[in-house]
């Protein structure tokens, strides 16, 4: 037993990376997020199929002529279930991040042996996960219905990847700030629903004006949508490599910051 | 000394003790209710009315970007004109239920509902007391979208008692809706469910975002058995002037079905469903 000592009271070395820390706060947030499943592929399931519904109908009333040469209610889907996408994966970052925060759990995140780098990773890449998986649900139900080629599997993975990771990036960083619930929707319905509805889900660069193009090509989740939706539809708007260095430069910005403030332990640690 | 000038004040408190007579309404108590309804929505105004109006606004320009601009119209009116009063009936729709609902459901999960139940309100008062605070929410918010909506898109105002009667009755149906489920809902889970599965559904596939008239035959139909449509219908033909439903009978429909849900509310208070022991 004396031979044996050192061995087990000399500290676990992490280094480099903590791999059973950062699992288990994986682990810990994809089991929150089956919990809630229904109801959290639930809401946004029901609102996309009305958007579609509601669109097609419109659109039919209207007389409407087809978009890029589809069909406008296969323009649109890949759209509707982006949003879906991105949305889900700010929520499902932001939400856990406050919770912890104002129920005190986050403290047991501060006091384990992971450095910041890691515990950033353990709250955006799941969110990330979730994010898409709730799109994939939402794509799922949606080809019952309406017809959605597949041009390029791989674009659709990678702009989606890149799409939810900086929604992820965003609601962590909007967790971090809010000292509130209230802050939550207040970032949701000024920053998240403007970002994620004026880029393109709806409707075509070309239906816009001069001006309102240029805004939305500065919007960059227009890339995210437009790389997601050539994806399926192939043709897209914008360059996609520009638009994949566009999203995975930005990703890397709010990487950085995420990680300088959780190292700083803003809004964390007293 | 002290007995002398003590003895003569003795009866004096005892006179005014008692109880209070509040004649047949207890006005300062349905006052303080109602009062207590709106501060609540008031003191979180970003959520309860910007969010709404920024919402809609939203709403107004994907879909006139998407339909419009075939240069759609409906007679002589645009997309835009069209869809903007359906799109404030929708928000009236949604925040007069979100006021109801939410009071209640926090009351009793929070457990701060005996403060409405225990002081001397009747459920008539209650009822009152709730649904005014739901058409108060409801009526700012619609003020606050309308407003919103007029630096973008004409408003015009054909018919101001048509605006009246069916924005009035549809932030009743709703108020009265929103305690039916809040009175019900255990959980926020439950509030949630009947938010995503039923009012936003409803309101979705109302016509507010394209004319009745101009679906195929069985979609027409079915769109008219839903309420809502009845009163967006309404609405709009207060701004614009044109309708697909027959007013009179979408006028008294709103206005009976709401007769009903007030009675099932009162029934509600008065027998302590889900909320007394």
């Amino acid at each position: 037993m004396g031979g044996q000592g050192p061995s087990w009271s000399a500290p676990r070395d992490l280094r480099p990376v903590n791999w059973r820390g950062f699992w288990t706060l994986y682990r810990r947030a994809a089991l929150r997020y089956l919990r809630s499943l229904p109801e959290d592929v639930g809401g946004p399931l029901v609102s996309s199929m009305l958007f579609l519904i509601v669109f097609s109908m419109a659109w039919g009333a209207a007389g409407g002529e087809p978009i890029r040469g589809v069909d406008p209610v296969t323009f649109i889907a890949p759209g509707i279930a982006a949003y879906a996408l991105f949305h889900g994966a700010f929520e499902n970052s932001a939400f856990p991040t406050i919770h912890d925060k104002l129920e005190g759990i986050v403290q047991d995140v501060l006091g384990a042996p992971l450095t910041p780098l890691e515990m950033v990773a353990g709250y955006v890449l799941p969110a990330a996960t979730g994010g898409l998986v709730t799109g994939a649900i939402i794509l799922g139900v949606m080809r019952i219905f309406v017809e959605i080629p597949l041009a390029a599997p791989l674009y659709v993975l990678g702009f989606g990847v890149l799409g939810a990771m900086l929604f992820a990036f965003l609601g962590f960083l909007a967790g971090l700030w809010a000292r509130k619930w209230d802050r939550y929707s207040v970032v949701d319905t000024f920053l998240i629903l403007p970002l994620g509805l004026l880029s393109g889900t709806f409707f075509p660069l070309a239906a816009l004006p001069e001006m309102g193009q240029s805004l939305i090509l500065a919007n960059p989740v227009f890339y995210a949508v437009d790389g997601f939706r050539a994806g399926f539809l192939g043709q897209p708007q914008a360059p996609l490599l520009a638009g994949a260095a566009v999203l995975l430069g930005l990703c890397a910005l709010l990487a950085m910051t995420s990680w300088i403030l959780v190292a700083r332990g803003y809004r964390l640690k007293p | 000394m002290t007995e002398t000038s003590q003895s003569p004040r003795l009866p004096q408190p005892v006179a005014t003790l008692g109880p209070r007579h509040m004649g047949r309404i207890n006005g300062r108590g349905l006052w303080t209710l109602y009062v207590k309804e709106v501060r609540r929505f008031l003191n979180v105004f970003t959520q309860t009315v910007m969010a709404p109006m920024v919402t809609m606004l939203l709403f107004l320009a994907i879909f006139t970007l998407a339909l419009g601009r075939d240069n759609v119209t409906f007679g002589e009116i645009s997309y835009a004109e069209f869809l903007a009063p359906g799109l404030v009936m929708m928000a009236v729709i949604q925040n007069a239920f979100a006021n109801t609902s939410s009071s209640l459901l926090i009351g009793k999960i929070q457990g701060n509902i005996v403060d409405v139940l225990m002081p001397p309100l009747s459920a008539s008062e209650l009822t009152l007391g709730f649904v005014g605070g739901g058409v108060t929410r409801g009526i700012v918010v619609g003020v606050a979208v309308t407003l919103g909506m007029w630096l973008f898109v004409p408003i015009r105002i054909h018919d101001p008692l048509a605006i009246a009667w069916f924005g009035i009755n549809a932030a009743v149906m709703l108020s009265l809706l929103g305690m039916i489920g809040g009175i019900w809902a255990d959980k926020f889970d439950h509030i949630a469910a009947v938010t995503n599965f039923v009012i936003v559904p409803f309101s979705f596939l109302s016509g507010t975002f394209y004319s009745i008239e101009r679906l195929p035959e069985t979609w027409k139909f079915v769109a008219h058995l839903n309420p809502f449509f009845y009163q967006i219908d309404g609405f709009r033909y207060g701004f614009l002037g044109q309708h697909d439903s027959n007013l009179v009978i979408g006028a008294v429909f709103v206005g009976g079905v709401n007769l009903c849900l007030w009675l099932l509310v009162h029934r509600m208070f008065a027998s302590g469903y889900k909320l007394k022991p």
